[in-house]
């Protein structure tokens, strides 16, 4: 790519901070980032973890074995990504986590356009020692980890019979991922994620009320799509979830973006 | 005026009426005192402590009924005009404190007076005349059996109209626990007070300045008033200016917060139905304002019959959601006819949704009373008014109710400490279900407004912990100092260094040297004395708890998450509570008034 991917520009965000916030906001736990040494990271949301990887070039089972470890203590399983994925959508996550929840495999690997997706995959964070093993072993690519443990493998057919996912990503394009200054280029000049905004009380006023669709990667531009600014009288709530006002929060397709005045209540 | 030099904007002294006399007597208000309570529910909760009996029977004619003024009273200060009424409430049988606004604090304010505390009972139906220290009871006569603004109406038509007039509907002539104290089409409405004051044989107070009251710093105060009235104007009041409180309704339907059905659900479908954004369009709206206010959130709507009614987001989800009822013309018609009968439309609203489905599991023998039904919440409410049919049993409120009726019944009555729940959903709104669980007054969105929290994005509003905790008592903090100075909660949001600007306010008014934090302090005292109070009357540890719906059952909000406020989640955030309250582990004050 010839640059960090990590601080690549995404909508006016950064391709790891939709990341981060594409997990947050599908998952419960906690979200870790592995940083390779000296790596710079752009800015994070708050309550985003960063843990030091110790060693560099050892490969992505390196950074599965970190990551797993960060969290082992705290979660069963995890959901684990490459930085580049820009249209991952919560539904894909939960699909792929769902798999894993009733403890008859240590790994759910999606196996989507004809490729294996170890960096979209959700694993027990038990495996953490024995990804440790391998790397003691010289072993730098996860396959051997997933030979080694109770893997189920879904397909395109398999992930799609979920209809949350079928119905927000039907290309399954979650596991679109970024190696090359053309696919970044192309990535960029696919169309912001279609969401509809509603805007609700005082900000709804002339007419503005009623669900509008709009294309937007973040919370900032579905506002901006609306003529709203994120400023203090202003308060944002995705799929009737948190409120906030986070710009860079990122959106996938099929969100449900209110906005509220911040004044609530009363 | 009183003996000695008295702080800018008091007059140092409270009048105690005995109705049973018709005879009065001053009571002094050391300056320590007033800087300790400043006024309103802070000020009424010390004098219940110093002149209400413990364990007083609320509705006895021993029990003390407190109309509170306060030091910002009769300041061109903007939303000044407000007044509080304080008592030991019949529904909880704890304190209970309600504001109202308008013409009558100012009237009775400068009756020279910063309190008129109401004892004892009149031995005929009669209305309580204070001009100055000057009392008299006149026969109620025919204003007895009209409803409270039939019967202001008819006292200033006979007195004159520089009376101002604070009443009841037949509701509190009748004694049901949450009846209203009403005046200029505002109620003093949670608690019962109106239950109080009918107990008293007492129609209405009736009170006319005499006096005046000046502030320390005259000019100092006139330049306040106009920056602050300035920014009253500004977008942090815009909701209230625009659509009133009913701007919430949607809003909060949106993310799984609009008590339905008695919360049994979250959201409610036919809310677009009750919903300002449509109706402000469909109906046409006039706007009015309390006296001194310059924001003037009263927005009225025209029914079917072309009445003006008054609305807010606390009667809609209450008669509509709760009940179920998406038919707009049936709510307007059900809040119109609490606002005749004098009584509170959300314990109205959350007593009948526990009984609809009461009804609907056939533990209560009333088969027309169903969920959605507009016919049947107004025949509920007529009942309640008349004390036919269910009237004598939902007249007690939901929890004296469930003890009635019994069968488990008490496990879905929305109410803490007997007060019903407003239109809040606590499983989703996890610090404001802490602010209802351990607030003095019960379930209550005035004096614990801590959904603000909970909206803020700061926290996970599904997951309550101790940033919840820290949440709940800042909001509780503000509540009394606001509720005690008095200054409406609507313009909570103009201040951006709130103690420290109303410590500047009060300075300029008292003549104080006050800081943000000696405010701090203030408001942490008075929190602890209503504690204090209600300790003395007989509080437990279980009574700062939420009923057994909200711990049991769970919600998914529109994000799929799901909703659980478990029975540990929510003692975990009381004992932060009391820790940080400086409270001992049964939450009771280590120190008390």
């Amino acid at each position: 790519m010839g640059t960090a991917k990590a601080g690549l520009e995404w909508h006016g965000s950064t391709l790891l901070r939709r990341t981060v916030g594409t997990l947050s906001r599908g998952l419960d736990g906690p979200v870790v980032v592995v940083r390779a040494p000296g790596q710079e990271l752009p800015e994070l949301p708050a309550g985003v973890e960063v843990v030091d990887d110790p060693h560099e070039g050892r490969g992505p089972l390196q950074g599965i074995a970190v990551g797993l470890a960060a969290v082992a203590e705290r979660a069963p399983s995890a959901f684990v990504c490459s930085t580049d994925l820009p249209f991952l959508h919560t539904a894909f996550v939960r699909r792929v986590l769902r798999a894993l929840a009733d403890g008859a495999y240590d790994v759910v690997l999606p196996h989507v356009h004809g490729f294996r997706q170890p960096l979209a995959a959700a694993y027990a964070t038990s495996l953490a020692p024995l990804a440790g093993q391998l790397l003691a072993e010289g072993v730098s690519a996860p396959k051997l980890l997933l030979d080694r443990s109770r893997t189920l493998v879904l397909d395109d057919a398999a992930l799609l019979q979920d209809a949350a996912l079928r119905a927000a990503d039907p290309e399954l394009a979650s596991v679109l991922n970024l190696n090359e200054p053309a696919d970044y280029a192309a990535a960029r000049a696919r169309p912001a994620p279609t969401v509809t905004v509603q805007r609700f009380g005082v900000l709804a006023s002339g007419g503005q009320h009623g669900q509008r669709q709009v294309a937007a990667a973040t919370l900032a531009g579905a506002a901006d799509a609306v003529g709203l600014v994120l400023d203090r009288y202003v308060l944002a709530a995705v799929n009737g979830d948190q409120t906030g006002r986070d710009p860079e929060l990122p959106l996938v397709a099929g969100d449900v973006v209110a906005f509220l005045s911040a004044d609530a209540g009363g | 005026m009183a003996e000695s030099p008295v702080p800018g904007g008091y007059f140092g002294r409270a009048l105690v009426v005995d109705v049973s006399a018709g005879s009065s007597r001053v009571l002094p208000l050391p300056e320590q005192v007033l800087r300790s309570y400043l006024g309103g529910a802070g000020l009424g909760t010390w004098l219940l402590h110093e002149l209400a009996p413990t364990g007083v029977d609320p509705l006895a004619p021993e029990a003390p009924l407190a109309f509170v003024f306060s030091p910002l009273v009769g300041t061109p200060l903007t939303t000044s005009a407000k007044f509080a009424v304080v008592a030991k409430s019949p529904l909880t049988r704890m304190l209970t404190d309600a504001l109202a606004s308008s013409h009558f604090a100012i009237a009775g304010k400068l009756t020279g007076h910063d309190a008129i505390v109401l004892v004892g009972r009149a031995a005929e139906p009669s209305v309580l005349m204070v001009q100055g220290s000057e009392v008299r009871l006149v026969p109620a006569g025919a204003t007895w059996g009209r409803t409270a603004a039939e019967a202001e109406a008819a006292l200033r038509e006979e007195h004159g109209h520089h009376w101002q007039v604070a009443s009841i509907g037949t509701a509190g002539e009748r004694g049901v626990a949450y009846a209203t104290i009403s005046h200029d089409g505002r109620h003093a409405g949670r608690g019962g007070l109106g239950a109080v004051l009918g107990s008293k044989g007492l129609k209405a107070l009736a009170v006319r300045g005499t006096t005046r009251v000046a502030p320390a710093d005259p000019a100092g105060v006139l330049a306040a008033a106009k920056d602050l009235r300035a920014r009253s104007l500004g977008r942090a009041t815009a909701k209230y200016r625009e659509l009133g409180t009913m701007g919430n309704v949607l809003a909060l339907n949106a993310l799984s917060t609009l008590p339905t059905r008695n919360f049994q659900a979250a959201s409610f479908e036919q809310a677009p139905q009750l919903a300002a954004e449509e109706l402000a369009e469909a109906r046409s709206v006039t706007r009015s304002s309390c006296a001194s206010c310059s924001i003037g959130c009263e927005h009225l709507y025209r029914d079917k019959g072309d009445r003006k009614v008054r609305m807010e987001h606390q009667n809609v989800s209450s008669l509509g959601s709760m009940c179920g009822v998406g038919d707009a013309d049936a709510v307007m018609a059900a809040s119109a006819r609490c606002d005749e009968l004098g009584i509170d439309t959300i314990s109205t609203g959350g007593t009948i949704a526990w009984a609809m489905e009461c009804a609907e599991r056939e533990l209560l023998e009333a088969p027309w009373l169903r969920f959605g039904d507009g016919a049947a919440l107004l025949r509920a409410i007529e009942e309640i008014g008349s004390g036919q049919g269910l009237g004598p049993l939902l007249a007690q409120g939901s929890r004296a109710a469930a003890a009635v009726v019994g069968q488990g019944s008490i496990a879905f009555a929305p109410q803490v400490k007997g007060l019903e729940l407003p239109g809040y959903e606590p499983r989703t709104m996890q610090a404001m279900a802490l602010g209802m669980a351990v607030n003095a007054r019960g379930a209550d969105h005035n004096r614990s407004g801590a959904y603000e929290a909970d909206l803020s994005g700061d926290l996970d509003r599904l997951s309550g912990g101790q940033a919840h905790v820290r949440g709940a008592i800042e909001s509780e903090d503000r509540a009394a100092v606001m509720d005690s100075m008095i200054l409406c909660s609507f313009l909570r949001k103009v201040f951006d260094d709130p103690f420290t600007e109303w410590a500047a306010l009060l300075s300029l008014v008292t003549g104080w040297d006050l800081d943000a934090a000696e405010l701090r302090a203030t408001a942490a005292r008075i929190v602890l004395a209503k504690r204090a109070y209600n300790l003395r009357e007989g509080w437990q540890p279980e009574d700062d708890w939420l009923p057994e719906r909200f711990l049991t059952q769970t919600l998914t909000v529109g994000s799929g998450r799901t909703a659980e406020l478990t029975p540990d989640r929510l003692r975990a955030m009381v004992a932060g509570y009391y820790t940080a309250r400086g409270l001992d582990p049964q939450g009771r004050p280590v120190t008390t008034h």
